[in-house]
């Protein structure tokens, strides 16, 4: 736990890339510094090993950005800042104070002079029928299980939805022993590929993605584009998953189905960012498909509409390990600069750099993250008993009569349908929500507004509020 | 049902735990959830509300749809609980 409660100078949310590279800088300026994070581990989403007290295993291959980032997990643990994992930034305050849960044990809050959220991202949901029954996962579940626990989901796996991560997933499912039935993309991005130019800048990401296809394919494991997920099957868990091809726009094209008879079913549609703290602070957002749907809104320093709170890594656009490293150096040189400990650095054309590979990034982003969209409007083809929010098993037809009944904005269909109101507050539905209400209503995304963010984030345990109102 | 766990990793401490009152072996590191699913426990629980089964979906923290009770406290997620020796693990499906 933490003995100092008094206040800290910089206080980061999320040891990702973003925030554990600003706190490595931050650290060597003798400031008071507090890095927290709901993890057992520090690093995020990208920087997950097996722990050592589970056993030995040398991974084959890190690529660059995972060297650099285990580095920084190393650096950090030996600077003077205090680190407290197992922590959730449960809310945030006027007048500069959070409240934070530590191990479901104790609540507790801080003040702060700078907050800096890098609260990341999270994966992105596309629903289809049965995808409620156990056995179908995330991919994310399935590198997590592997990379953390070193288990497998299952021994015969399919995987499908959009993205490279699909690939990322396959490739290391393969490695570790698993039976790959296939990986069924729904993006016809091979169409696509006008947007050389600007690939060639990150070409990093595709160098990535030709290693793990060479795997794939030296495997023998099929892979398909323009294919779809259209069902999982089964008694008490998934047996069965409907394929099926798709047309340019994404819809299924009738008679094209295929079965696969599987154990499990992986299924990745990208990743969507981690907003809830910074909208609770009163942060403006910002609407952008190709960024990942609602981001913070953050000038070229990294400072959101709120004095004193700044973002930084995926919450400000979806954009992978390099741009939210670029953003963690970036905003501590802006925290730094705020604090008035600007002279010790060359400071002014290290931050133009930054700010000039950030634009980098941001227009990669934009062209990498349009290749996998997946079209609002083909929600609306779903099976209208589709469950949408899987915590309070609100269906599509649920959706759509309380849209007929004229619930037009997120709220009002929370209501009316109790959408979004149960165990995980509407992480996992919200984003399909915000879509599906865009094809219902055929409005632009920003107009369709948002849920109402209100504290705690996430459910506070009972032992903790009681041991801190005693 | 240890062939869910990938043999290239030399295992240290082993940990037993209590599944509904079953004992089940377990390995020092791994999650709850890595640790049911490795001993064949896909499905987590009901939903309170359509009664179906249901399991893990994110593996991170965010769905909510592994929560179990641990040693009697309930609405743990299985998948950012680590495993600790004689845990009592219950499963309501
Ligand atoms: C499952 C998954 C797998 C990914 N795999 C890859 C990959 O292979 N390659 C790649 O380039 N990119 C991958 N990404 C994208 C990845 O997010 C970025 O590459 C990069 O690591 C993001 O860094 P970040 O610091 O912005 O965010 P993250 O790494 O997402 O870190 C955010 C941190 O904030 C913490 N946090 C969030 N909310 C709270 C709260 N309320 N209280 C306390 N802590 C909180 C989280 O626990 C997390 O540790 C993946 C993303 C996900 C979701
Ligand atoms: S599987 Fe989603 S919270 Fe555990």
């Amino acid at each position: 736990m933490i003995e100092d409660k008094s206040k800290y100078e910089v206080i980061i949310v999320g040891s990702g890339l973003a925030g554990l590279v600003a706190a490595n800088i931050l650290a060597d300026y003798n400031l008071k510094i507090l890095l927290v994070d709901e993890n057992i581990h520090l690093g995020g989403q990208l920087l997950r090993k097996i722990p050592e007290e589970l056993g030995e295993y040398s991974e084959l291959h890190l690529d660059k950005v995972k060297r650099v980032g285990f580095e920084f997990v190393n650096q950090v643990k030996q600077k003077k800042l205090t680190l407290l994992n197992k922590t959730i930034l449960m809310g945030i305050y006027n007048d500069r104070e959070i409240l934070l849960e530590w191990n479901r044990q104790k609540a507790f809050s801080l003040k702060y002079d700078l907050l800096l959220l890098a609260t990341g991202a999270r994966e992105r949901f596309i629903p289809f029928k049965g995808w409620t029954l156990p056995g179908v996962y995330s991919t994310g579940l399935v590198q997590v299980l592997m990379k953390s626990s070193g288990v497998l989901p299952a021994r015969r796996m399919l995987i499908g939805g959009t993205g490279l991560f699909l690939l990322a997933a396959g490739y290391e499912y393969l490695k570790n022993g698993g039976r790959l039935l296939g990986i069924m993309e729904q993006s016809p991005w091979l169409n696509k590929i006008k947007f050389m130019p600007q690939i060639f800048h990150q070409f990093p990401k595709f160098w990535e993605g030709a290693r793990y296809l060479s795997l794939i394919y030296r495997s023998r494991v099929p892979v398909k584009y323009k294919r779809k997920i259209v069902e999982a099957r089964g008694e008490k868990q998934v047996e069965e998953v409907v394929v099926a091809r798709v047309d340019g726009r994404g819809r299924v094209i009738k008679g094209t189905e295929r079965t696969y008879s599987v154990e499990a079913l992986a299924v990745g549609y990208g990743f969507v960012p981690n907003i809830e703290a910074a909208q609770l602070a009163g942060c403006e957002l910002e609407y952008a498909r190709e960024k990942g749907g609602w981001t913070v809104k953050v000038n070229d320093r990294l400072e959101t509409s709120v004095p004193d709170i700044l973002a930084a890594g995926e919450i400000t656009g979806i954009g992978g390990g390099q741009k939210s490293i670029c953003e963690g150096q970036l905003a501590a040189y802006t925290i730094l600069e705020k604090l008035g400990k600007v002279k010790e650095v060359p400071f002014a054309p290290r931050l133009k750099k930054l700010q000039r590979e950030r634009k980098h990034h941001l227009s990669f982003m934009k062209c990498f993250n349009s290749l996998y969209q997946v079209e609002p409007a083909t929600l609306l083809d779903l099976p209208e008993e589709t469950i949408i929010c899987r915590c309070e098993s609100v269906t599509l037809k649920d959706l759509k009569e309380a849209l007929k009944m004229g619930c037009h904005n997120p709220n009002a269909l929370k209501v009316a349908t109790r959408c979004a109101m149960g165990k995980c507050q509407g992480r996992t539905c919200t984003p399909i929500i915000y879509e599906l209400l865009q094809a219902m209503c055929q409005r632009e995304g920003g107009e369709i507004g948002l849920f109402t963010v209100r504290p705690p984030l996430k459910p506070i345990s009972l032992q903790a509020l009681n041991k801190s109102s005693s | 049902m240890d062939n869910l766990r990938i043999p290239a990793i030399k295992r240290k401490e082993k940990i037993n735990l209590y599944v509904n009152g079953k004992p089940i072996t377990a390995y020092a590191g791994e999650t709850v959830l890595a640790a049911l699913l490795a001993a064949g426990y896909k499905i987590i629980k009901k939903n309170p509300v359509s009664q179906e089964p249901r399991g893990a979906l994110c593996g991170m923290g965010v769905c909510f749809e592994c929560t179990v009770t641990i040693n009697g406290v309930p609405n743990i997620r299985a998948c950012v609980t680590e495993v600790q020796e004689g845990m009592r693990v219950e499963l309501d499906d």
